[in-house]
This record gives C-alpha cells, structure tokens and sequence, in this order.
C-alpha cells in the first residue's frame, strides 16, 4: 500500500488541477476515495450506512431535477398566481446581458418552498400577490400580469426604494404596507434566483470548489488606517 | 458484532469517540491498553461527504420540511442542514425536556466522531487569568490544575491535530504550537490595527483546527469552505479520521457503533464499575460489555445523563454522586451581542468563487484582565469571533438591471459576534426527567438553565464595545445587538461533573477520575469548573490526554 503521504499529496494536485472543470466532479470524487480509503488503514472499514440514513444530497441526489421536469406543475400556486410570479419576476430581475429569474425557473423553486412553508409565510405571500393585483387594477384597471412592461416597472418601480426622507430602513421604524408587500415578493424572488445555478453564475460563480489558497490583504501595513 | 467483542474483557471502554472519546481512544490503545470504544451512532464514510455540492442542487436549497419535522430543535444550529441533517439526532427519537420558563436548546451528534463532524473548529487555550479567576475575583472555586499543568498537553493535541494560528503574546490567550496562520482580509488588518492603536486589543486571525500545510498525512485545506459538510481531504480536524483512526490501526481498539450506553454496571463489592450496559440502536437488544475501567467521553449532558441513569443502592442519586453535585453548574457561553457594519470607502467586489477561507478572526478578551483591572459592573469577560469582507448586496433597491448591478457591486461587510462566559452556578443543572424516555426507554434529562444579570451585563458591554471598535475603524451603518440568547446556543456545554480537590465539593479529581468511584472517569466538558469563554473543545481534548496517561500510569502501578 503507498503510504498515506503519498496518497494523500497526489490527490490534492489532482483536486487543484481539475477543479475549475465542474463536469469532471465526479472523477474528482472517484479519485479522492481511493486515495483515502488506503490512506486509512486497514483497520478502517468503511461499511456503507443504511440509505435510509443519508440524506438525498448524501446519496448523490441531484434535487434541482424537478424544476426542468417536461411534466411539471405547480404544487402551491394556481395558474393565475403561477403566472403573475412569473411576470414579476420577470421585472424585477429580467434578462439583462444575463438570463433572469424566469429563465432561472424562480417561480417553480418558489412554488415548491411555498408548499412547505407555514401558513403564516404562505397567507403574507398570498397578501402581496394579491395587493400587487389590487394597485394595479386601481392605477391601469387590469390585473399586473396583464399590463405592459412598461406598466409592469412603473407601477412598482416606487416601492423599490426607500420613501423619501423615510428612514424604514432603520430596524424600529415599520415601512408603509405597499413596500412591505414588494419587499417580500422582491426578497423571495431573489433569493430563488441568486440561489438558483443561473443566479449563481450570474454573481461569477465558474464551477469550481477550489482555487488556491486564501490570500488576504496584500497590502503593505498601515495602508488601511 | 460478533460474540467475542463482547465476552472480552477489556481494560478500558471508552463511551462516545467524538472529539474526547476519539483522544481517550488513541492515548489508551497506543499505550498498549486493550480498549473497546462505544459509540451510540453509526459509522461514517466520506461518500456522504457533501462539501462540493452546489445548493442549488439540493430540492429545497437548505429548506427542506424533512429536516424541520424530524429536527426542529437540531435546526436550530446553523450547521444542521439538508445537506447533512442524517448526522444529527433525530428530536422525536432523542427527547429531553425544559421548565417553561427555562428554554434551552441541545444540538448533538449521534455518528461516529460526534460533534466533530461539524464543529466550528476555533481551537484556543484558557490561561491562568481562567484557572485561577476565583483567586482574583472571589466568585466560585479556582481549577484544581493550573495553566502550567495543562500546557504540556495543549501541546500534544495542537501538534497532532494540526491548529493553524498566529503567536500574539497577549495574556489572556496562550500561544501555541501553530501551523502558519490563514491571511486576514483588508477590512480585517483595518480593523486590527484600529483597535490596537485605539484601545491596545488584540485582534488575530481565527486559531482553527485546519491544516494550511501538509500535517500528519493529511493534506493541506482547498479553501473549498463549508466544513460542516465534511472533508473529503480530512483537512480540518474530525475524530474518525485522525484519533479514531489511530487507536484501530494499534489493533489494540475495537470499535461497537450502534451502541447506545444506558447506564454503568457496578460490583458493589469492590465498589468499582464492571462495564456498561448498552442497547443495540437497530435491533434494540440490551447488551454488556466488561473493562476494567470506564472512561465517559458521551460530551457532558449526555455522561452526566448516564451517571445519573446508573443509580445503585450505594449510589441512590446517580452513580459517583456522593456530592450532590453531579448534573449542577452546568454552563454554556452566553451569545447574544453582536455588531455589524460596513467599510464604504473599500471597493473590493464580492466573488462567488473559490477560495473561500473557512475561519474568522478572534478578538482576546479585554475586561477584568490584569492590564485593564477590575470592570465595576459584571466579573470576567468575553471575546468576539468575526470577519470583514466584501458581500453580494442582495438587498440593494431598485428593480431591474440596475439591481442586479447593484448586487454584483456589493458592500464591504464588517461584523464581530460575542462569546461570554457563563458563571457556575448550582441553580443550572441537568435531572433526569421521570416521565420521559428516548425511544431506547432510556430515561432522558431535564435541563434548567438561565443566564444571569452577569451574563446580560457582560453581553451589554460587549454589544456596545464591539461597535465602538467598528466605529474606530471607520465603519458605517452600524447595527449593534446587546441580548442574551437562550443557553445552548454556543454549542460549549460544560460544568456537570466539576472537576476539584474536596470530594465534598466535586464530582472528579483533577485527573477526571470519579472521587467515589475510582475505576470511572468522565474526561469530556463535563469536567470543567469555569466556563471561561474560549471555545472549550481544545481545552477537552487536552484534559483527556492528561487524565488518559494519568489513567495509565495507574494501569502500570496495578492501581486500577
Ligand atoms: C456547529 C457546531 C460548532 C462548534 N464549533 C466549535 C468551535 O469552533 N470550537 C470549539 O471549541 N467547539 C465547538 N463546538 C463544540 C464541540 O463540537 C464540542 O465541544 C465537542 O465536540 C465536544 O466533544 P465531546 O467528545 O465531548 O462530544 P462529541 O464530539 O459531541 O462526541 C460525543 C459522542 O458520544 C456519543 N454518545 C452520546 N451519547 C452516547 C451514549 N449514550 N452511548 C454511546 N455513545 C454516546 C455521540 O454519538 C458522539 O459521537 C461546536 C459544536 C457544533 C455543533
Ligand atoms: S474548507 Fe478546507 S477544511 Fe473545510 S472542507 Fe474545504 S478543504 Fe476541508
């Protein structure tokens, strides 16, 4: 048996060497498990856990294949719901030079973290559709899915930001209800899409684990004071 | 499990192999002793490792209602999450009450390696300022040990398990044997030269657990960042790959997984323990296993919780518990403070990639030290855990391309978090529940613990301290909290089988050896008798090793 030095060495040059190249994720793996299966002695016997003990992700379930799924419907949302989700979403982050929300699917994951949630989360985030609906029939007389781009950024571009000279930012003070509403709804559909694979390569990401070792501040001292 | 794992005898048996069971495990078998580890949980094999998956690649990316149902306590802890959930205890197997009034919330591992798998891995050493602190402030009792006894064995866990850090020379934190230290960011020398020129503290990079060069045939971190998931390069310090893994390669140890220890068998005629009494996790069969000395490494509720499951005639109150102390001074670091802000004027951009550097910085306490004297409102003190860098501004306003714009910009973020230390005090205790049991009919424990008025006082102070210092190193938009979380909370329950020289006063000596029973030892938390507030799991695993070559030393004289 090479020693577990050796073993080990080999397998962290072969880490660094693949890593940027997400594809070959699983020839990485491969490739760490026997090095450190070796690397732990015979004494070490590695029997496999009850499957019923490890989690989807620990079996190496990918879990995001519902959301391409040819078949899919919406387990939380109905169709007029589903689509004014996706018609917000669509606004708030569109496809700029990068895709957006809706090609990110936001609606779909948002509709299955619905179902789970409690009543309370679910009964706000019906609120806000529901309120986003209400101004929209006030201020063009359709319903937001209905109404133009254009319209569609107009109508909420005003709850995007703070009110004038309000401080609803600081922690004590509420907002007003209108931007309590969008604030949901925008966070939500945030955190789908910088959560989703297209939101991650959006913010940069490029599909490796690792890439060197930390190096910090570079600066001569002092230069931060 | 074959029929001779159990008909031997062994000289030890050790209960629990996380991060003490794992050293007591390896101390004992490679001095030759022949040794039978029991762990409650399962293996584990680095196969479910999951580090290097991406969330988005989980169904409900870290929402899953699977955890929320089977764990609505574990999830309490950041670290129990879709991805690893499997690790910790199921809470509707594995119950334990509170008094209404008195919540508190227990995380805990039943696996192989236990808590290990997952820990936060800030490794640091007490000084005598702890040790010692009743001789200066009159609270409570000193330590039966000072600094100078543990310190040869601080340095036997840092050189084996590899803690990467950087020497400052400060008194109230120990140097040790360290690995070169990770790099801080920009914001971080900022803020530590800030508050060094502004208020003589001293802030360090973390002092963790991780190897930043080859150690031990074990390879250096990749910066892949979220350790709690595991390692498939064993690059941070877990007990089934390094200590675990020594004490079976002796071929002095045997491992029982699926072990679950429900109480310590006496013969009452020797007045010395014979060996433990476990329940097979799966087939629930009860079964014995005989040594000549027992060695409790369950981590402290849970040892105590089988001390005062061993109830005997002699012992009517739980076994070793002639003191009426066992399960009382319980403590756990008070969290609740913190402050966080933002650098404006630093225009580094937030990245979504690799390397991200699995620790923070460590800001040394500073309040009831011998430089800075007595503080007039609260006794002994607390440090901060932290870190400054650039962050994606999700919460940016706007819609649009401007908002996603606005994210990609970021903004450089600033935050310090507070560790205090938890007085000792008899009113904190742990009991067993008499109508409540674990799926194995194992009784289980009730927990009574409150923070006090010093423990408020102390998180006061540090909320406002810790946004003066922001504020010194020119930090913006500064949110200070100055509460006090339930205890729990920090993870670093200690203090229910104190350590001391009267057995009146304590349960163990200060080689963790029962004061009643003198063939028992408890080597995990349980054993300390102040809090302090550095992370305590250094100091356990230092304890172990003392009290494990103490325990040998007797082996070689005949004693035990
Ligand atoms: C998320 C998280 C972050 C943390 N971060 C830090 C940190 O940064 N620094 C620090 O110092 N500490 C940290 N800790 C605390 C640290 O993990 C513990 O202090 C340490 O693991 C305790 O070691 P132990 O051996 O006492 O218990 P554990 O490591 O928990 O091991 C106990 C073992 O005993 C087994 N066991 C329990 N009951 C029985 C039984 N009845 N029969 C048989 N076996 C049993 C368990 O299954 C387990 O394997 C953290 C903990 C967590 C959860
Ligand atoms: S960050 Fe380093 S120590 Fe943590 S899992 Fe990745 S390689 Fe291992």
């Amino acid at each position: 048996m090479p020693s577990p030095d050796s073993e080990a060495a080999l397998s962290a040059s072969k880490l660094r060497a693949l890593s940027p190249l997400i594809k070959r994720r699983d020839l990485i793996r491969t490739a760490l498990f026997a090095s450190v299966a070796s690397a732990l002695g015979p004494a070490f016997s590695f029997a496999q856990a009850a499957s019923l003990e490890l989690t989807p992700a620990a079996r190496g379930e990918d879990g995001s294949n519902f959301l391409t799924d040819p078949n899919w419907k919406a387990v939380f949302l109905n169709d007029q719901q589903n689509e004014t989700l996706i018609a917000l979403s669509d606004v708030i982050i569109p496809a700029t030079e990068t895709p957006g929300a809706k090609e990110a699917l936001v609606n779909r994951y948002l509709d299955l973290l619905l179902s789970v949630q409690p009543t309370e989360f679910q009964q706000q985030f019906m609120d806000a559709l529901n309120f986003i609906d209400a101004e929209s029939q006030k201020q063009f007389g359709r319903d937001f899915r209905a109404l133009v781009p254009d319209d569609q950024r107009s109508l909420l571009t005003p709850w995007a930001y703070p009110r004038q000279g309000s401080t609803w930012m600081e922690e004590d003070e509420q907002p007003d209800p209108a931007h309590q509403h969008f604030a949901r709804l925008k966070a939500l559909i945030a955190s789908g899409y910088y959560g989703s694979e297209i939101g991650q390569k959006e913010l940069g990401w490029e599909g490796g684990f690792t890439n060197g070792v930390y190096e910090g501040c570079q600066h001569p001292p002092t230069t931060h004071t | 499990m074959t029929r001779d794992v159990l008909q031997q005898k062994y000289d030890a048996i050790v209960v629990g192999s996380g991060a003490t069971g794992g050293w007591a495990a390896k101390r004992l078998s490679e001095a030759g002793l022949k040794v039978a580890l029991l762990e409650a949980g399962r293996s584990v094999t680095p196969k479910e490792f999951t580090e290097h998956l991406p969330s988005f690649k989980l169904k409900y990316r870290n929402h899953s209602p699977e955890v929320l149902r089977t764990r609505p306590i574990q999830k309490q802890c950041y670290a129990c999450m879709e991805y690893n959930y499997e690790w910790f205890v199921n809470d509707l197997e594995n119950p334990y009450s509170t008094p209404p009034d008195r919540p508190f919330t227990w995380q805990r591992l039943r696996i192989l390696g236990g808590r290990s798998l997952v820990w936060g891995r800030q490794s640091y050493r007490l000084s005598d300022v702890d040790f010692k602190a009743a001789s200066r402030d009159g609270y409570d009792v000193d330590w039966p040990f000072a600094y100078a006894d543990l310190a040869p064995f601080y340095d036997i866990v840092e050189r084996y398990v590899g803690i990467s850090g950087a020497a400052e020379k400060d008194e109230m934190l120990p140097d040790g044997q360290f690995l070169p230290p990770m790099k801080m960011s920009c914001g971080e020398v900022r803020l530590r030269e800030a508050i060094k020129a502004k208020f003589g503290r001293t802030l360090t990079i973390g002092r963790t657990a991780i190897l930043t060069q080859p150690h031990n045939g074990r390879v250096p971190c990749h910066y892949c960042g979220p350790c709690e998931r595991g390692c498939m390069t064993f690059s941070y310090f877990s007990s089934p790959f390094t200590t675990v893994k020594d004490a079976l390669n002796t071929g002095n140890c045997t491992l029982i997984t699926d072990a679950v220890v429900s109480h310590v068998d006496m013969d009452t005629s020797t007045n010395k323990t014979k060996g433990v009494t476990f329940i097979n996790r799966t087939t629930k069969e009860t079964k014995q296993v005989r040594g000549k000395a027992v060695i409790l490494c369950a981590q402290a509720l849970e040892s105590t919780r089988i001390l005062l499951n061993s109830s005997t005639p002699e012992y009517p109150n739980g076994l070793a518990n002639s003191s009426g102390l066992l399960g009382h001074y319980l403590m756990d670091h008070v969290v609740g403070a913190d402050a966080s802000g933002t650098f404006v004027d630093m225009d580094e951009l937030p990245t979504a990639n690799p390397p991200h550097r699995p620790n923070g910085i460590y800001v040394v306490r500073y309040r009831n030290t011998p430089a800075t004297g007595k503080h007039p409102h609260f006794i002994r003190g607390y440090g901060f855990q932290g870190g400054a860098s650039p962050r994606f501004n999700t919460d940016a306003p706007g819609i649009g391309a401007e908002y996603k714009k606005a994210v990609k910009l970021g903004t450089y973020h600033v935050s310090l978090g507070a560790f205090g230390e938890s007085l000792a005090n008899f009113d904190n205790f742990c009991e067993i529940d008499p109508d409540l049991k674990d799926v194995w009919g194992i009784p289980a424990l009730r927990i009574s613990m409150a923070h006090g008025n010093n423990e408020a006082a102390l998180m006061r102070d540090a909320g406002v301290t810790a946004a003066e210092m922001l504020e010194a190193a020119g930090a913006k938009d500064i949110h200070v909290r100055t509460g006090v979380e339930m205890p729990g909370m920090a993870i670093h329950e200690v203090g229910t089988a104190r350590m001391g020289n009267n057995p009146k006063k304590s349960v163990l000596n200060a080689f963790c050896q029962s004061h009643d029973v003198h063939n028992l030892l408890v080597t995990d938390g349980s054993c300390f008798v102040s809090s302090a507030c550095q992370n305590p799991t250094l100091t356990m695993m230092a304890i172990t090793v003392r009290a494990c070559d103490h325990l040998v030393e007797r082996f070689r004289r005949n004693e035990v």
